[in-house]
């Protein structure tokens, strides 16, 4: 595995995109209140967590439904070791990480050869344990009382929170980049379309698998462990399926499989679902439909309106 | 020298039917071996036993002297054992060039040089350059063996097993088919083990073939040698060359 490898040009191209567009962003509190750049926060954790989640479901194919409990982990952990043992949350963090990452690596072992439906549901029981834990054990994660954790600054302004989120995403896209246009991208997407042909080429499916399942887990504690020190209470409701089901609808409506498709289905959909809060439950369960019409008429999602843009953008330098 | 492919008294049962019974097969160094045979006899599942698909009943696989028992399908390719599938696989959602450039980072070692340069030296051997950024799913069946074949050569293999390479392809493409062969085989002194029911194509390329029936090697030598068998065209050559 020693030969050389060099980044496709497109490579370059996305991560200008990408510094670019997160740039625009960064003068977005001049223009928005506090409650918008809160929600705007959000959305930026929301990014995080249906993106590496696509690489995991999209782009591998191994659709879990326990995305949710790895930020919670993440989370949990960082929080639970500031609660009860005062630790600062720069080791805290890191080690919510750490905690997620070898939590992705235990699931992603057991349901290694289990097809489509029999992993989204053994996945979604590996979350529902989590949640039954987090709630039960109420003496040491507080249960549904809720955790309270450290801020990670010392003011409630939001508008450090907001640049902490937008760099997180920023390298954590750059990231995911890097990895799909690598050989292991391609092993990726080659496990997705056939598993067999591509352990004929030589490729270990079964280390890539497992490699993805620990990354992707890792990044979604990542970004629960500073969402915990970012909304300082933390609650087992974190791993409530409706927060996957988000997730899901945010990949699918923006672009299931295309690294477009979860950064820009995100934000709208945190969007519209905190404006229509006020319908409760019924908001959910519009996008549900929204998704299973998207899914159905396999339908490509936002990011596909954007393709022939890319195309253009990129023509000139490619004449 | 060992033998670059050696089967090694192979049982494979599925259920009632014995798929390969008792198969043994020695193959040369740089030799292009042809097996032939009825539908049904089993070439696919020596095939399949050969690289890991299927675990034998019994008996041993080896290449260049090394036993395959207990190996990984992934493991024997990077052994050097490249195959093609009877029924093309490839990667449907990815490009003509993604495919291409899976199997080279699925295979190269420090020796394999560029993968841009080798995919763009497939596309123009292969003539798929116009369709390189097409998805596979969407080319034509030919183009398909042909893009299988093509992704086979992008890393050079020490054996190949090649299933069926020529069935239901147009006359151009077969051609362009057997030029890859000759010349990895040429260039690189690859072995290859090639299933086949072209009987003109088997005669121009193997100096040696295999018959196998019913899961038994039938007979094995020259091609017009084994034409010659009584039992061989009772049960085969009778109604291919028919
Ligand atoms: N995976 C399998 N499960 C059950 N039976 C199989 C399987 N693969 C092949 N067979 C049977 O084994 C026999 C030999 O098949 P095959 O090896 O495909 O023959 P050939 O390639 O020579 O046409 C056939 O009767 C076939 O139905
Ligand atoms: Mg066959």
């Amino acid at each position: 595995m020693s030969a050389s490898f060099a980044f496709p040009p497109s490579f370059r191209r996305s991560v200008i995109t990408i510094v670019v567009t997160a740039a625009v962003f960064a003068f977005a509190p001049l223009v928005a209140g506090s409650f918008a750049l809160h929600v705007l926060t959000i959305s930026f954790y929301f990014v995080i967590l249906a993106a590496s989640w696509n690489l995991l479901a999209g782009y591998t194919g191994q659709f879990s439904l326990a995305h949710h409990a790895f930020a919670a982990i993440g989370a949990y952990t960082s929080g639970l070791l500031g609660y009860h043992y005062g630790v600062p949350a720069w080791i805290g963090i890191p080690s919510g990480v750490v905690m997620a990452a070898l939590f992705g690596v235990i699931l992603g072992r057991l349901v290694l050869r289990m097809r489509a439906i029999y992993l989204a549901i053994a996945t979604w029981a590996f979350a529902e344990t989590v949640h039954i834990y987090l709630t039960a054990d109420y003496q040491f994660t507080r249960g549904e009382l809720g955790l309270s954790v450290k801020p990670l600054y010392g003011s409630v302004d939001p508008l450090p929170y907001y640049f902490t989120f937008l760099a997180l995403t920023v390298l954590v896209l750059i990231g995911l980049r890097a990895l799909i246009d690598s050989p292991i991208g391609y092993f990726m997407r080659a496990i997705k379309d056939d598993e067999l042909r591509a352990k004929s080429l030589g490729i270990d499916t079964t280390r890539v698998k497992i490699a993805v399942f620990s990354i992707s887990s890792a990044i979604a504690g990542l970004a629960g462990a500073f969402y915990g020190h970012f909304i300082v209470l933390l609650s087992p409701q974190m791993i409530d399926f409706s927060e996957m089901a988000k997730i899901v609808i945010m990949v699918v409506i923006g672009g299931f499989g295309t690294f477009l498709g979860p950064v820009i289905g995100a934000a709208p959909v945190q969007m519209v679902m905190t404006y229509l809060q006020k319908y409760g439950e019924w908001n959910l369960a519009i996008f549900a439909l929204i998704v299973i019409v998207l899914m159905r008429f396999s339908m490509e999602g936002l990011a596909s309106l954007f393709t022939p843009l890319w195309r253009n953008l990129w023509a000139r330098h490619d004449a | 020298m060992p033998l670059a492919l050696e089967t090694i008294r192979l049982v494979k049962r599925f259920g009632g039917l014995l798929a390969a019974n008792d198969v043994s097969l020695a193959v040369e160094h740089g030799e292009i071996r042809g097996l032939i045979g009825p539908n049904g006899a089993g070439k696919t599942t020596l095939v399949n036993l050969v690289t890991g698909v299927h675990p034998p009943d019994m008996g041993d696989v080896k290449l260049g002297g090394q036993s395959l028992r207990g190996c990984a399908m992934h493991e024997i390719a990077r052994l050097g054992l490249v195959r093609s599938f009877q029924v093309t696989r490839l990667f449907g959602n990815m490009t003509v060039s993604e495919n291409l450039m899976t199997s080279f980072f699925a295979r190269r070692n420090r020796a394999t040089g560029d993968g841009t340069k080798q995919i763009g030296n497939m596309l123009e051997l292969t003539r798929l350059g116009p369709l390189a950024d097409t998805q596979a799913k969407k080319l034509s069946g030919g183009q398909r063996a042909l893009l299988q074949m093509a992704c086979g050569f992008m890393v050079p293999g020490s054996c190949y097993v090649l299933d069926e390479p020529f069935a239901g392809i147009n006359p151009v493409i077969k051609d362009a088919i057997i030029d890859m062969i000759v010349d990895v085989n040429r260039r690189h002194g690859a072995t290859f083990l090639v299933v086949s029911h072209e009987m003109a194509i088997v005669r121009r390329l193997c100096r040696q073939v295999t018959v196998m029936m019913e899961g038994r090697v039938a007979a094995q030598g020259t091609l017009d040698e084994v034409a010659r068998l009584p039992e061989v065209i009772a049960g085969y050559l009778g109604k291919a060359l028919e």
